[in-house]
């Protein structure tokens, strides 16, 4: 079988970061729980400038992979896979522009809708599989977060503890059919029984396309939160565990795990269910705040940058989605060559 | 009620809805939810254990508050005769050689409570204690059958020895080290117990067994 490697991953963040004093000062600030690690505010995030997509966060974060590998090889990826947590259009994805503005013509084009915040390791599954089943060479797999800066950031909902959690971000990986970084296994499920529990709250009822004055959040009951929490503490741990046992190896023998990073909460359990000590469970939560599914490319690339993550280390990248309806896993041999 | 709330107002580190209210306590609550707990954290102090028995809780606390069934269900308990002393037993822990156990048992017909009083190598202070319930199914499960649950305290003594001088010889081990293995040999107690209970009443035999030997009361 064709080996496929995780060749490389870039990031952006877009802007200056913003201090945590732009929730906890705002006038009508719910603050009450902010010292529940939970809800415990990250002390800096990132927020997209007011006209920034989707496709420019992933034009930028591309950049340093033209400059490592070539304009050329970038234009040449048979395999273009997008993920946008905010889309900026309905009906349409970030795909197909992404390809026009780095000038790609790719065979193989999807905006992937799902899997959420563990939509990279699902994107590298789905490249993994076009890429050794059909004449395609290398694949470019996006994460764009735009969010934070956009949604929680309205006059109602910035007020919220559920405002000051996420940041904005961009990851990309570089996919290849090489032996370089090989992708060693990967495990997935989609849980459609969770599926349809995560909401959105428009509290005067309308469709969120529809005019009206209420501002759109995501709806949080604390039933709900203590469902997800042990959807996720149960979750996370079980596919890193059944990828590991796939391997041969213990999960103490993970050299870096990343996550996503949805509260220092999920970090501490997934990290004590893992056997793990904190210094290989790799996040960027307090700079970067929760990056929803750019959070795995864009700790990777800063783990990678910091030499945190070194050559042949075992590195697992993990998570789940939304209430818990996608979780995954995917073990990477690491051998990025960077300088 | 106000004097009540001013009283617990001069206790600190309370959390209730009057002075946390209901978000603060949720986010206390996630806090304190890990996904896996260490084995020490769970049964460093305390044991605890519970299983659901398909036998009626009358039949089920009948058998659990005569003593001598200990011989049946504990791996190791055996030979108990009377000590001398009303009530009191003593037997073997065959988990050691020579090792004698006294046993009282303190039940609660009422509140179907049977607690196992006993010590290793003397009947003076018995103080490995055994709490033991049994809660009707119907009401907890909505289903026929008990609900048994087992509790144990780690008493000082199970890391200390009061009376080593009275054990049968100088290198005999103390039932105390093995206190992390009490909940892996308690499951399998338990397993034992919850298969005779549920073997004799499937098969409509008599659940409880006359003692091998009259005990004085």
């Amino acid at each position: 079988m064709t080996t496929v490697s995780l060749t490389d991953v870039a990031s952006y963040l877009p802007g200056e970061p913003v201090p945590a004093e732009f929730y906890t000062e705002y006038p009508g600030a719910e603050d009450k729980l902010r010292h529940h690690p939970m809800f415990k505010v990250p002390p800096l995030r990132h927020h997209v400038a007011a006209d920034e997509t989707n496709a420019d966060m992933i034009e930028r974060a591309v950049q340093p992979l033209i400059e490592r590998h070539g304009r050329e090889e970038i234009r040449a990826v048979d395999v273009l896979l997008v993920h946008s947590q905010l889309p900026d259009l309905p009906f349409v994805g970030a795909g197909t522009e992404v390809a026009r503005r780095l000038g790609l013509n790719p065979e193989w084009l999807v905006d992937v809708a799902n899997a959420g915040c563990a939509s990279f390791v699902y994107m590298l599954k789905l490249a993994r599989q076009i890429l050794t089943t059909a004449d395609a060479k290398t694949a470019l797999i996006c994460n764009a977060q735009s969010a934070a800066g956009q949604w929680f950031t309205q006059s109602q909902v910035r007020r919220l503890a559920q405002a000051a959690i996420p940041g904005d971000g961009c990851g990309v990986g570089y996919v290849t059919t090489s032996s370089g970084a090989p992708v060693l296994d990967v495990e997935t499920r989609h849980i459609g029984s969770y599926a349809g529990d995560m909401t959105l709250a428009v509290d005067d009822g309308r469709k969120y396309w529809e005019p009206g004055e209420s501002q759109l959040r995501i709806a949080f009951t604390d039933a709900g939160v203590a469902k997800v929490l042990a959807r996720g503490n149960r979750l996370v741990p079980e596919v890193v565990a059944d990828l590991c046992r796939r391997l041969g190896v213990a999960t103490a023998d993970i050299d870096v795990l990343i996550t996503n990073q949805p509260n220092r909460t999920f970090l501490r359990n997934w990290r004590e269910a893992l056997q793990l000590p904190a210094e290989r469970h790799l996040n960027t939560f307090d700079a970067y705040g929760n990056l929803f599914g750019a959070a795995i490319p864009v700790t990777l690339d800063r783990a990678i940058r910091s030499r945190q993550v070194e050559d042949g280390d075992l590195v697992v990248l993990g998570g789940f989605a939304h209430a818990g309806d996608f979780a995954g896993a995917v073990a990477v041999r690491w051998h990025g060559g960077r300088d | 009620m106000s004097e009540a709330s001013s009283t617990l107002a001069d206790i600190p580190g309370l959390l209730r809805i009057e002075n946390a209210g209901k978000e603060e306590l949720t986010a206390r609550c996630l806090e304190l939810t890990h996904a896996v707990y260490p084995h020490h954290q769970v049964y460093g102090q305390y044991c605890t254990l519970h299983e659901y028995v398909d036998c009626p809780p009358e039949a089920v606390y009948d058998y659990l508050r005569q003593g001598h069934h200990l011989q049946e269900w504990t791996c190791s308990l055996r030979d108990f005769a009377p000590s001398g002393t009303p009530g009191r037993w003593v037997g073997h822990d065959r988990l050691e050689d020579d090792t004698r156990i006294y046993c009282e048992v303190v039940a609660n017909p009422e509140a179907m409570t049977v607690d196992y009083h006993c010590s290793w190598d003397q009947g003076e202070k018995l103080w490995m204690i055994y709490l033991m319930r049994v809660v009707p199914a119907r009401l907890v499960l909505d289903k026929p059958g008990s609900v048994i649950t087992w509790t144990n305290c780690r008493h000082p003594y199970y890391d200390a020895n009061p009376h080593p001088e009275k054990a049968p010889r100088p290198d005999r081990p103390w039932v105390g080290d093995y206190w992390d293995l009490f909940y892996a040999g308690h499951t399998v107690e338990m397993n034992n117990l919850k298969a005779i209970l549920e073997h004799r009443h499937r098969n409509g035999l008599p659940v409880s067994t006359a003692p091998s030997r009259a005990v004085t009361r």
